[in-house]
């Protein structure tokens, strides 16, 4: 696997300018740098460094086959914020999201490298258990995904294949998430029924509330407003504030607006390595790279 | 339609108007005909048309002539030239080709005008097809009877100078009884006199069926009690018999010949079987007392062929005076035809009688083969598509499993024979049933062993029926659950099997189709010509898996083609293969009644 190769003569660009708040970095040609491969080094904003963290990723690597998808990417997750991640499609976002709870196990033909941890924990080594490992993550996805059975059911899926029997336990359980999912209200009266009958917005939020169902550590969402109305995004959104503070949320959007809408911090990726990473305002206000100003100001090209 | 008019290709061919012209209709490239599509759009409906009147032609057959068979139709009489009488049901009518000298038999000048009349025919002429019955006077129960051979009614002699049609020539009797006898099959008579004994009661027709219908239900009472004693009394204790004679043999085989125990246990059943044939002989005379009882009652009927008959009473299954009762009386006689045909066993070669040992057999094999190849099936597809790695291998035995499916299934008859029967039968047989032998309990064919066999057959259509089903379960279903914190088996137990549960149904409908259908394999695993001792009954312990079997379709084959009295037997074909299209769409109906319902509750949404 050819590793990443390194050029001296760019060499320069990679002495981040960590410490300079609020100023334009001059690094010309960060796009171009990117393209040829060379090394580079992500623009981290010190604001990060004073957030107590969460989930720790660290030089991660990622080959579907031999092509190569992310890039040395290093971040740290802030503990009871929302973070999102925005750029380009393909860029690896969703990628990286779903390394987060290993979901890319799945696919025969991946191969990691790097480190990540969840709260201290290692989340890829041979002694990691892979089952409760994804038990103390909670995921949504594009596409609202709810299971072919009751809203009840839906909810306390989590619990029910961890064994939990006690009724009392299910209820307290389903009540509590779909309060927290805003979805409490329409559903109380039909937790008998099936969950394909719900609408689009409906159904993602029952998806929000069983993925906050077994009280994760980190709420993963996968572009959750892609397929949804602008009304039922309204209301996710809305989701995602109240959610914020109890759970540490990290969040894939192509909408911009979104972005800058629910997230306290916000990372930049392209072409699989992470750009710019700091507090949504400066990202969108002040950003270091011209690149990332070009992309979230809607000139990229 | 004019040359260089594009056609919308979502309309129909009733929209292709003529001479329109889209804007922007490119000019001078012509359309082709083909392009256009319409000789698709025929060949497909056409397709599909021949298809559609098959399929009611021969339902419309099966039905017409199934439901038809048990209409009490009127009794006719007629006479010969040759001075035969017959008196009968009209069966079937046709035109045929006479041979030479059935014109040169007839007098004079007529066979020149009956061939005249024959020839504006084409040469052909009438014939018609009576159900002449009285097996014991013509040796046959059916006679065709040509139009040459017909005379008007109440001719006297021969002196025909025209053809006779049989409107013409048939008479109606009043008092032409048909009668259905336990033996021998039908009876065509007027009643003569009505006899207790030696004695004579009545001899007026209208007063011997006041008689008849006072007694007959008496009397086949009295034949039931009669079965009964035979069935539950002297079978009963044969069974006894039996079970005493097995004891004895196991301990002979577990002491061996020479033993003490051995002499002890003979001596023992010799005492006992003592006592349970002096049972027998009790329950014998009890029978002959029933007996006597029974068959105090005779009718003597006048016959259409000289000889006076007397018939016992109580060998009369079912009477009545065809063609002086009405449309009430006649559908009462229809229904009870059915009834017996539904729920009674058979008689007289299966050719008269019922069906029922068929039916349960069908129905129970059926069921037996559906418990034993769903999980099966959806075991091994579940394999196939969620645990082995895709690769050569598993595509060779997809291969495979697609191919078993236009495997003959007389292979799988073989099979079923040699592995089930031969093999696994007779180990059991040494094992568990050693005393029996050499008499073989489930080294030989039985309802079990047919079932497995139909159930091999079936497999590759659940199967391939459940591999698609769950490879249609959406993979953001499945990676919802993995994101859970589900494992591998959790997701397919909770989410991918629910979910593909109404393919795996369609994939059961499928194989019971099939099975249910299935003859050939049957006959070499079990499926016999007749087995009135069902596979589930009162006698412990109750199920009877290493049992023979009847079975609808071996039973339509064995009517058809094997019957001493086809001709008897052949409207019986029709109406068994009604009755077993009949279980198939009810079964099926079953099928598709709970898949509806697991799909609105797993697929769509509503519930």
């Amino acid at each position: 696997m050819s590793q990443i190769r390194t050029d001296v003569k760019h060499s320069a660009y990679t002495a981040g300018g960590a410490g300079v708040m609020s100023s334009r970095v001059q690094r010309e040609g960060v796009f171009e740098a990117i393209k040829r491969g060379d090394a580079f080094a992500t623009e981290t904003h010190p604001a990060i460094q004073r957030e107590e963290i969460v989930l720790g990723i660290d030089k991660f690597k990622l080959w579907y086959g031999t092509a190569q998808a992310l890039w040395d990417v290093s971040m740290k997750i802030p503990r009871g914020k929302v973070t999102s991640l925005i750029g380009p499609s393909g860029c690896g976002k969703s990628t990286l999201l779903r390394c987060v709870n290993r979901m890319n196990d799945l696919i025969d033909s991946v191969r990691v490298d790097g480190e990540m941890t969840l709260n201290g924990d290692p989340i890829y080594g041979a002694e990691v258990d892979v089952i409760e490992l994804r038990k103390r993550i909670g995921m949504v996805f594009q596409k609202p995904n709810p299971f072919p059975m009751s809203i009840f059911e839906n909810v306390v899926y989590p619990l029910r294949i961890d064994g939990e029997r006690n009724r009392g336990v299910l209820e307290e359980v389903c009540e509590r998430s779909l309060r927290g999912a805003g979805l409490w209200e329409e559903a109380k009266d039909r937790l008998d029924q099936s969950a394909l009958a719900m609408s689009g917005g409906q159904q993602q939020r029952l998806c929000i509330a069983r993925a906050i169902a077994a009280e994760p550590e980190v709420l993963l969402l996968d572009e959750p407003c892609s397929a949804l109305d602008p009304i039922a995004t309204g209301r996710i959104e809305e989701l995602i504030d109240e959610l914020k503070g109890s759970y540490s949320i990290l969040i894939v959007t192509h909408n911009m607006q979104q972005a800058s809408r629910t997230s306290d911090f916000t990372a930049f990726m392209y072409l699989g390595r992470l750009v710019e990473y700091g507090p949504t305002e400066q990202i969108f206000l002040q950003p270091r790279l011209k690149e990332t100003e070009d992309y979230v100001t809607g000139r990229f090209g | 339609m004019s040359v260089g008019t594009p056609v919308d290709p979502g309309l129909s061919s009733g929209a292709a108007k003529r001479g329109s012209k889209a804007p922007g209709a490119r000019r001078g490239r012509a359309h082709s005909v083909v392009a256009d599509g319409q000789p698709m759009i025929w060949l497909s409906g056409g397709a599909l048309a021949i298809g559609l009147i098959m399929i009611i032609g021969l339902l419309g057959l099966v039905l017409f002539q199934g439901l038809s068979t048990f209409w009490p139709r009127s009794v006719v009489e007629l006479t010969t030239a040759r001075g035969e009488t017959f008196m009968g049901q009209v069966a079937e009518f046709d035109l045929y080709e006479p041979q030479e000298y059935e014109f040169a038999n007839l007098p004079g000048a007529l066979a020149d005008v009956a061939h005249a009349e024959a020839n504006t025919r084409g040469g052909e002429v009438s014939r018609w097809q009576l159900r002449t019955g009285n097996y014991e006077d013509t040796d046959t129960h059916f006679d065709w009877i040509s139009q040459l051979s017909i005379l008007p009614a109440g001719a006297e002699s021969d002196e025909r100078t025209a053809l006779a049609d049989f409107e013409s020539a048939v008479t109606f009797p009043e008092w032409a009884v048909v009668v259905e006898r336990i033996e021998k099959g039908r009876f065509y008579g007027i009643p003569a006199a009505f006899l207790e004994g030696d004695q004579v009661l009545a001899t007026d027709p209208a007063e011997i069926w006041g008689l008849f219908e006072q007694h007959h239900d008496e009397v086949r009472d009295l034949f039931a009690e009669k079965r009964e004693v035979e069935k539950e009394g002297i079978g009963a204790v044969n069974r006894r018999i039996e079970r005493a004679r097995l004891e004895a043999k196991s301990v002979e085989l577990e002491r061996g010949v020479e033993s003490p125990e051995t002499a002890a246990a003979w001596q023992r059943y010799e005492s006992e079987l003592l006592v349970m044939e002096g049972e027998i002989a009790e329950l014998t005379e009890e029978r002959q007392r029933i007996e006597d009882l029974g068959t105090r009652y005779q009718v003597r009927f006048d016959t259409a062929y000289g000889t006076p008959r007397t018939l016992v009473l109580w060998d009369i299954v079912r009477a009545f005076p065809a063609n002086r009762i009405g449309f009430a009386d006649k559908l009462g006689i229809y229904l009870s035809r059915w009834n017996e045909f539904l729920r009674g066993d058979p008689r007289e070669a299966n050719s008269e009688g019922g069906v029922f040992p068929a039916i349960f057999g069908t129905v129970i094999m059926t069921l037996i083969m559906s418990i034993a190849v769903v999980p099966f099936g959806v075991l091994a597809a579940l394999y196939l598509r969620e645990y082995a790695k895709p690769g050569p291998l598993v595509s060779t035995v997809r291969i495979a499993v697609n191919n078993l499916a236009g495997v003959p299934s007389i292979v799988f008859g073989v099979f079923g024979l040699g592995f089930f029967c031969y093999i696994f039968g007779a180990s059991i047989d040494q094992l568990f049933f050693a005393e029996r032998l050499p008499n073989p309990t489930y080294g030989t064919g039985g309802i079990l062993w047919a079932s497995l066999t139909l159930a091999l057959l079936t497999l590759p259509v659940v199967i391939v029926a459940t591999e698609e089903a769950v490879a249609a379960v959406p993979g953001s279903m499945r990676e919802g659950s993995y994101a859970c914190g589900a494992t591998k088996w959790q997701t397919i137990s909770r989410i991918v099997l629910p979910r593909a549960l109404p393919g795996i149904m369609t994939g059961m409908i499928l194989a019971i189709a099939r099975g249910a259908g299935e003859v050939a394999p049957l006959m070499l695993v079990g499926a016999v010509k007749l087995a009135p001792e069902l596979p589930l009954d009162g006698v412990f312990p109750y199920v009877h898996p290493e049992r023979s079997f009847m079975h609808l379709g071996f039973h339509i084959f064995d009517l058809g083609f094997q019957s001493q009295n086809s001709e008897a037997a052949k409207p019986m074909v029709f109406t068994t293969t009604l009755l077993l299209i009949g279980i198939v769409v009810m079964l099926n109906v079953v099928a598709i009644w709970i898949r509806s319902h697991l799909r609105r509750k797993f697929v769509s949404g509503h519930i």
